[in-house]
């Protein structure tokens, strides 16, 4: 067990790696009543080509992790949200692009949480009558995402930026590629992915990290799991320009929606390399979009943007890119007045005293996260999948320059990289 | 169970609520500001925070007002308009990190304060009035935010089932009032209106972090300028009931997914000493995914993604909600109505019991890791008028038989149907 300590953060974190390869963290939060936990995959919606040392290549139907999860809580003796029911625990998951997290948080009976948690993900069960009767929930969760106009203009812009790279297919996949899915593909995903060395187990709250760790350690040791090789992750090479300048979906709004972004074309980037670039673009949105600038209170001044408005950055080693808009009258107006100032501020860079308190701003938002068990244990993991440490987040703020953001402007905010996706009414 | 005790006090006829603790990176500051639901003034109130938000005597410009926020570690700043039973509620929250953790020349609570009491209490006035183009950025605002309900049509569904059930109630109207009523006002009226509020509203101020009872008090009287006579409690009237059939509505969208949303009504109430009996009716019924709703529609059906029902002691009702196919709705309906009436039977298994009874226990207890829960939860005792810690309402819990739920189940009217559903006939 390795124990590492952040004194300035007043939290102490447990480590072990187990004989299998699995990863297990451990934050004790004295005082508090309720222990959350997380298991995690590397794994998600962009791992559908992938080969794994000593076995064939294969190619799997879009929305196959996201079916893996819902079918997971499926055991051979029942549902096992009844098991965690029993035992006062609130149960979950969920997929993203490059992850999927099971979870659950409870303040009674943590210990046999912990090993229900890790026994029902280490354990497939899957026929073909239960992967068939899925197919009908699914459809479902398809259907309320296609009516949901924000998740449609954000998979819409994603849609213009890329026209290779799966992170462009919706997570949940369309109802026709889940009808492909039969329990033979999902233990192929599940056999690939779901070996302990590709999978980190975080636990959060009021408990004691050596019994934790202690009982993950006799429960691993039970399931005798042999070495697995590496995997091999394979993405077709995506062009550099977007797809589509512009994307437009019909649904009923009572304005149009309008996100707009930069796809990067410099790419490839892991670990801290990746991280830094992450936290400087963040930076550098917030500086540029944030509600305290000069460009915000125009747009609003203008009636262009309303509360809605926003910005977020999204990257991983082969995909990087920004979103920012939200409900506007006029989109066209929005996007001219957008490139005009962004254009004056890319070559007159930001003003070193907005640059101070936008860090300022961003420790203090990262010290508020670290109230929460629930986002601890989701970036904790987020970061560690990626190679890095989210206890180190303030060091690495404060070492940013503002010459580095001020490049990372330039760099980023290159028009002929734009793409924009708009939702707007049908009449 | 930890025990979280507030301190209370008074002061500028605000009523104080303290919790002193170390257990968080942040000072949690909560201001809830009360007044009872009104056509006429609903509008008015719901315009206010948006348009105090906007600038104060301090910081009158907007950009300054929020650079004064990330000066303060970004300090997260924000309110909520709400109905709880027939009052509109505005909530102002801060969130402030703890001194300790950042070198801050000033006590961030007391810049917290300085700020909060100047958004409240100090707002920008001209010529007897607020800001002109404030005022009308901000109506414009409100109005987007009224248009764009529709957006999101599992909330438009639910708030069109709330209105077609609240029919004649004041609790039909939206807590962000009408686009109607929004264009008569002016910034002079606005400031009126603000005026008469902050005489009258109810006030409760909460503080959860490493403070004190005295050094909040303090701080209030400092920075809240405030010449209020008095400090009005929140009434409680019983719950009136509309009798006869069920009311079922259908309405047509251009939708995939058809959004069936039923209302039950209940004399039980937050104050009501059966409160826990109602909370395991619900709980059981469709609160969490081994409830009746989330197996029988979705697990066994496969007919939904989400089935769920929710119930609401302040104003004594429960909702149901699901996400359909359209041609579905007679099976799920049917399947719905089975679990109400197998309630009504007292058809719940010891393991129902059990589970539900674990759940709501860990609901209750995970509540005292989060500052703004505890304070939301406190406030229901400010509210309905009934002194019920959490330890009390989960020994209460923990008491229900299953006599109880049923007899619990009677007391559950089905009201309305209401399904929002495609544009075609299928």
């Amino acid at each position: 067990m390795e124990k590492i300590t952040y004194d300035k953060l007043q939290e102490t974190l447990y480590h072990e790696k187990m004989d299998n390869g699995l990863e297990v963290y451990v934050l004790p939060k004295p005082g508090f009543s309720k222990t959350y936990a997380t298991f995690s995959t590397k794994y998600g919606s962009i791992d559908n080509h992938f080969k794994v040392e000593g076995q064939d290549e294969v190619k799997v139907p879009d929305g196959i992790a996201h079916f893996l999860e819902h079918k997971m809580f499926e055991e051979p003796e029942g549902d096992i949200f009844s098991t965690f029911a029993s035992n006062g625990a609130s149960a979950n998951a969920f997929t993203s692009f490059n992850q999927t997290v099971y979870l659950f948080s409870a303040t009674d009976h943590v210990y046999e949480n912990i090993e229900t948690l890790v026994n029902f993900v280490q354990n497939p069960y899957f026929t073909d009558q239960n992967v068939e009767k899925e197919k009908g929930i699914i459809g479902q969760e398809i259907n309320m995402y296609q009516d949901n106009p924000d998740w449609r203009v954000y998979f819409g812009l994603i849609e213009a930026f890329y026209k290779v790279h799966p992170v462009h297919i919706d997570i949940a996949g369309t109802v026709e590629s889940i009808g492909t899915i039969t329990k033979e593909t999902l233990y192929t995903c599940y056999n690939a992915f779901y070996h302990p060395s590709n999978m980190l187990l975080f636990v959060v709250g009021g408990v004691e990290p050596e019994r934790v760790l202690e009982l993950v350690r006799e429960n691993q040791v039970k399931k005798d799991y042999k070495p697995q090789g590496s995997i091999e992750r394979i993405f077709d090479q995506e062009p550099n320009a977007v797809a589509e300048a512009k994307k437009v979906i019909k649904l009923p709004v009572s304005l149009p929606k309008c996100l707009f972004g930069f796809k990067d074309t410099r790419v490839g980037l892991a670990g801290e390399q990746l991280i830094r670039r992450d936290l400087v673009t963040k930076l550098m949105l917030d500086l540029l979009f944030g509600s305290s600038t000069k460009l915000y209170q125009k747009l609003y001044d203008m009636e262009l943007i309303s509360d809605s408005f926003g910005h977020e950055f999204n990257s991983d080693t082969n995909y990087s890119f920004s979103a920012v808009g939200g409900d506007t009258r006029d989109p066209d107006l929005l996007i001219s007045t957008v490139k005009e100032e962004v254009t004056k501020l890319a070559e007159a860079g930001f003003e070193r005293s907005d640059f101070e308190r936008a860090v300022k701003k961003k420790i203090g938002g990262y010290l508020r996260m670290l109230n929460s068990p629930e986002n601890i244990a989701h970036e904790f993991t987020r970061y560690r999948f990626r190679g890095g440490d989210l206890f180190s987040i303030v060091q690495l703020y404060e070492s940013i320059t503002l010459d580095e953001v001020n490049e990372r402007l330039k760099e980023h905010t290159d028009w002929n990289q734009l793409a924009v996706s708009l939702v707007v009414s049908p009449e | 169970m930890t025990t979280t005790l507030f301190e209370r006090g008074q002061v500028n006829q605000i009523r104080v609520h303290v919790l002193p603790t170390k257990r968080f990176k942040t000072f949690a500051v909560s201001l809830y500001a009360g007044v009872p639901l009104k056509e006429e003034t609903v509008t008015k109130a719901a315009l206010t925070p948006f348009v105090l938000r906007r600038g104060t005597a301090s910081y009158p410009e907007t950009t300054l007002f929020r650079e004064q926020l990330e000066h303060m570690y970004g300090a997260g700043f924000g309110f909520d308009i709400y109905k709880r039973g027939n009052y509109q509620i505005v909530t102002f929250r801060m969130d402030t990190i703890n001194d300790y953790f950042v070198q801050s020349a000033d006590s961030l609570l007391q810049q917290t304060f300085s700020f909060l009491g100047d958004v409240f209490t100090n707002p920008l006035t001209e010529n007897g009035g607020f800001r002109s183009s404030y005022v009308k950025a901000e109506k414009d605002n409100v109005r987007k935010k009224l248009e764009s309900i529709i957006n999101d049509k599992a909330r438009y569904a639910a708030e069109r089932c709330m209105e077609e059930m609240f029919k004649g109630d004041v609790y039909r109207l939206n807590p962000l009032g009408s686009r109607e009523q929004l264009e008569g006002i002016t910034e002079q009226s606005l400031y009126q209106s603000y005026s008469d509020w902050l005489q009258n509203a109810h006030l409760d101020l909460y503080v959860v972090g490493d403070t004190t009872l005295e050094e909040v008090t303090a701080l209030v009287e400092k920075y809240f300028r405030l010449s209020r006579t008095s400090s009005p409690e929140y009434s409680h009237d019983a719950v009136e009931f509309r009798k006869g059939e069920v009311n079922s509505v259908i309405e047509r969208l251009n939708v995939n997914q058809g959004k069936l949303n039923m209302g039950l009504r209940t004399e039980i109430t937050y104050g009501d000493d059966r409160y826990a009996s109602a909370l395991m009716y619900s709980g059981i019924l469709g609160s969490y995914p081994h409830s009746k709703l989330f197996v029988n529609v979705r697990e066994k059906a496969s007919l939904a993604y989400y089935a769920s029902s929710r119930y609401d002691g302040h104003k004594g009702l429960a909702t149901i909600q699901s996400g359909i196919e359209i041609q579905n709705y007679e099976k799920a309906l049917n399947i719905i109505k089975e679990q109400l009436e197998s309630m009504r039977q007292g058809q719940i298994s010891e393991l129902e019991m059990s589970q539900t009874k674990a759940m709501i226990r860990n609901q209750l207890q995970e509540m005292q890791d989060s500052a703004f829960e505890m304070i939301a939860y406190d406030f229901n005792r400010v509210l309905s008028g009934k002194d019920r810690p959490a330890e009390e309402l989960l020994a209460q819990v923990e008491a229900v038989t299953q006599q109880d739920i049923v007899d619990a189940a009677q007391t559950f009217h089905l009201d309305t149907i209401y399904f929002l559903t495609g544009q075609k006939e299928e």
